[in-house]
C-alpha cells in the first residue's frame, strides 16, 4: 500500500474524529439548552443545524485534502 | 490530479480493503471496488443488472462534438465491450479511463466535447421532469379554487404542507423580512434535492442514479446559492466585506480581514457543495460496500457467506433508512444555509455574524 | 475517474435542466401555492376577525336584552310595590273608617244604653218608689193621706240615698 493512501486515510480517520467532538459538544449542549428551555427547542435546533454544518464544513475540507493527496 | 483519476476510490471502501485484496487474487473474483466506483460514478449506460450471463442494460445517446470530425449522435450500444463506432471508443485505461475518446492520426487519444445523456444526466433529466410534474401538478389544483375551499388533501395536501412548514420554520425567519422574494427559489433548491436524493435510494431503472453525489450537480446548485446571496446582497453586506466595523489596522495597509471575508464569500457556496456532494456519495458507496460483503464472501464457503449475507441484508436496512433521513437533512441543511447566506446578505442595518446566527 | 472532477457534459445538463426546473417552479410553481397559502391565511383571519365582531355583535345584543329584561322587572317591580302600597292605603283607610264608624255606632249604643240605663234607672226608682210607699202607706196607713206629698217624700228620700251609696 502507498504511503499516500495511509495518510488519506489516516487524515480522514483524524477530521473524523474531529468533526465527531465537536458535533457531540454541540449536540450535548443543545440538548442541555433544551432540557433548561423546552419552549425554545425550535430556534435551537436551528442553531445546532447550523453550527453543526458549519462544523461538518470544516471536517468535509479535510475530507476532500484527504482525498486529494489519495 | 491524474493521480487522483486512476487511483481515486472511495475511502468508505478503505473499510473492506481486506476482502477486497482476497477477491484480487482470483481473476474471476468479484471486483468490488470497481462496482461500487462504477455505480457511484458516471456511465454511458444504465446498467440494471446481469441475467444468466448478459448485462440488462438502457443504453442512452451519446452525445459528442469533436473539432475533428463534428457532431456524433448515437445509442451507447454500438460502443459497448470497447467497439469503435464513427472514430470514437470508451477509452478501457490511461487519463480518460471510462469516457469517450477518438483516436487521433497519431494514434493518441483525444477527448472530445461530451455532451452524452450519461446515466447522471439521464437520472437528472427524469427526476426535473418529475419535480416539475409534481409541482406545477400540485399548483394546478388552486387554479379554480378560491380561498374558503376546503383545504386540499393527498399529495396537494403533502406539498402544501410541505411548502407552509417550509416557510414559516426556515425560510422566513433565516432570510428575514424580505423572504418572499427568495422563497420560490429556496423551496426550488429544496425540492429538487430531495427528490433526487429519494429517486437516488430506489435501487432500480429509474431511480439509483447518484446524482446529488455528483460535483457538477452539487456544484450548480452552490453556484446558484452564490449567486442568489451575492447578485441581491445588500450594501451593508459588501461593506462588511471591503470595509468591516474591525480595528482599522487589520483593513490597511494590509487588507486582512477583507480578505478573509473576501474568501468567506467563496467558501461558504463551496462547503455547500462538498457537504451535498460528499454526503450522498458517501451514503451510496456504504450502501453498495455493504450489498457488496454478500458476493465477496462467496469464495469463502457457503456458511461465511450465509451469514455474512444476513448481516449485509441487516445492515443495509439500516442504512436505507439511515439515507433516508440524510436524503432529508441535507436537502433541508442546503435550504437552510442558503437562507442563512441570503439572510446575511440582506441585512440592511448595522449585520453582526453573531447576532445573525443566533437568528 | 475523478469524483471530485466535475463533467462539462454534466454541468451543461444541469444547468439546463436545473434553470428551466427553476424558472418553471419559481414562476409557475411555488408562487401559485404560496399565494394560495397566503390568501387562505388571509380568509381564515378575516373570518376570525368577522366572527369575533358577530360574537362582540351578539353579546352586545344579549347585554341589550338584559339591559331591557332588568328594566322590566324593575318595572315590574314598581309596578307591583305601587299596587300594593295602594292596597295597604286602602285597607287603611278602609279600616279607618270602619274604625270611625265603628266608633260611632258604639258612642250612640253607649249614649243609648246610658240613656236606657238612665230610663231603667228613673223606672226602677219609680218603681222603688211606688214599691217604698206602697210599703210605707202599709206602715203608716193614716200618716199619709196625700199621696203627692208622699211620694215627693219617698222621692227625696231615694235621692238622699242615691246621692250618699254615689259619694
Amino acid at each position: 500500500m502507498d504511503l499516500g493512501i495511509i495518510g488519506a486515510a489516516i487524515g480522514a480517520g483524524l477530521a473524523a474524529i474531529g468533526a465527531g467532538i465537536g458535533i457531540g459538544k454541540i449536540g450535548s449542549s443543545a440538548m442541555e439548552a433544551i432540557g433548561r428551555q423546552p419552549e425554545a427547542t425550535d430556534k435551537i435546533r436551528t442553531n445546532m443545524i447550523i453550527i453543526a454544518a458549519l462544523i461538518e464544513g470544516v471536517a468535509l475540507f479535510a475530507l476532500v485534502v484527504c482525498f486529494l493527496a489519495l | 490530479m491524474s493521480y487522483l483519476k486512476d487511483k481515486g476510490f472511495f475511502l468508505f471502501i478503505l473499510l473492506l480493503s481486506p476482502l477486497f485484496s482476497l477477491g484480487q487474487t482470483d481473476s474471476t473474483a468479484f471486483d468490488a471496488k470497481s462496482m461500487v466506483l462504477g455505480h457511484i460514478g458516471d456511465s454511458y449506460e444504465w446498467h440494471i443488472g446481469s441475467i444468466g450471463g448478459g448485462d440488462l442494460s438502457v443504453s442512452l445517446p451519446v452525445i459528442v462534438y469533436s473539432p475533428h470530425s463534428g457532431w456524433h449522435c448515437f445509442s451507447s450500444k454500438k460502443l459497448r465491450e470497447g467497439q469503435e463506432y464513427e472514430g470514437l471508443r470508451i477509452a478501457a485505461g490511461g487519463d480518460y479511463a471510462g469516457k469517450i475518446v477518438e483516436r487521433q492520426s497519431d494514434g493518441s487519444d483525444v477527448r472530445p466535447f461530451d455532451l452524452s445523456i450519461t446515466k447522471t444526466v439521464a437520472g437528472l433529466l427524469i427526476n426535473s421532469l418529475l419535480l416539475i410534474l409534481l409541482v406545477l401538478g400540485s399548483s394546478r389544483w388552486y387554479k379554480h379554487r378560491r380561498a374558503d375551499s376546503p383545504a386540499p388533501g393527498g399529495f396537494v395536501g403533502l406539498m402544501e404542507y410541505l411548502v407552509s412548514s417550509l416557510v414559516d420554520s426556515l425560510i422566513k425567519p433565516c432570510v428575514g423580512p424580505n423572504y418572499r422574494r427568495f422563497a420560490p427559489y429556496l423551496l426550488t433548491v429544496f425540492c429538487f434535492i430531495l427528490l433526487n436524493n429519494l429517486m437516488g435510494l430506489l435501487p432500480i431503472f429509474p431511480g439509483g442514479a447518484n446524482v446529488t453525489g455528483n460535483i457538477a450537480v452539487a456544484f450548480v446548485l452552490a453556484l446558484a446559492t452564490f449567486l442568489a446571496v451575492n447578485l441581491f446582497g445588500s450594501r451593508a453586506y459588501w461593506k462588511e466585506i471591503f470595509w468591516p466595523d474591525v480595528p482599522s489596522w487589520l483593513k490597511v495597509p494590509l487588507p486582512l480581514i477583507p480578505l478573509i471575508e473576501f474568501v468567506g464569500i467563496f467558501t461558504k457556496p463551496f462547503a455547500l457543495m462538498i457537504r451535498l456532494f460528499a454526503n450522498m456519495m458517501a451514503g451510496h458507496a456504504a450502501i453498495l460496500s455493504l450489498t457488496c460483503v454478500i458476493f465477496v464472501t462467496v469464495e469463502m464457503g457457503t456458511a461465511i457467506n450465509s451469514s455474512m449475507t444476513f448481516v449485509s441484508v441487516l445492515f443495509n436496512i439500516f442504512m436505507n433508512c439511515l439515507e433516508l433521513l440524510v436524503a432529508f437533512l441535507q436537502a433541508y441543511v442546503f435550504t437552510m444555509l442558503s437562507a442563512v447566506f441570503i439572510g446575511l446578505s440582506q441585512e440592511h442595518h448595522k449585520p453582526e455574524t453573531s447576532e445573525q446566527v443566533e437568528k | 475517474m475523478g469524483l471530485l472532477q466535475p463533467e462539462s457534459g454534466l454541468l451543461f445538463w444541469m444547468l439546463l435542466s436545473f434553470g428551466i426546473v427553476f424558472f418553471l417552479l419559481a414562476r409557475y410553481g411555488f408562487p401559485v401555492i404560496l399565494r394560495a397559502l397566503e390568501s387562505r391565511k388571509s380568509y381564515i383571519d378575516a373570518s376570525l376577525l368577522a366572527a369575533r365582531e358577530a360574537e362582540e355583535k351578539l353579546e352586545h345584543l344579549r347585554s341589550d336584552g338584559q339591559k331591557l329584561l332588568e328594566s322590566a322587572e324593575q318595572q315590574q317591580r314598581e309596578i307591583l310595590r305601587e299596587a300594593s302600597e295602594l292596597r295597604e292605603q286602602i285597607i287603611r283607610e278602609a279600616r279607618k273608617k270602619a274604625e270611625s264608624e265603628g266608633q260611632r255606632i258604639i258612642a250612640t249604643a253607649q249614649e243609648q244604653a246610658s240613656a236606657e240605663r238612665a230610663a231603667i234607672l228613673d223606672d226602677a226608682r219609680h218603681q222603688v218608689a211606688v214599691l217604698a210607699i206602697a210599703v210605707s202607706e202599709k206602715l203608716l196607713r193614716e200618716k199619709l193621706t196625700d199621696e203627692n206629698s208622699q211620694t215627693l217624700l219617698a222621692e227625696r228620700l231615694l235621692d238622699e240615698i242615691e246621692r250618699s251609696s254615689k259619694s
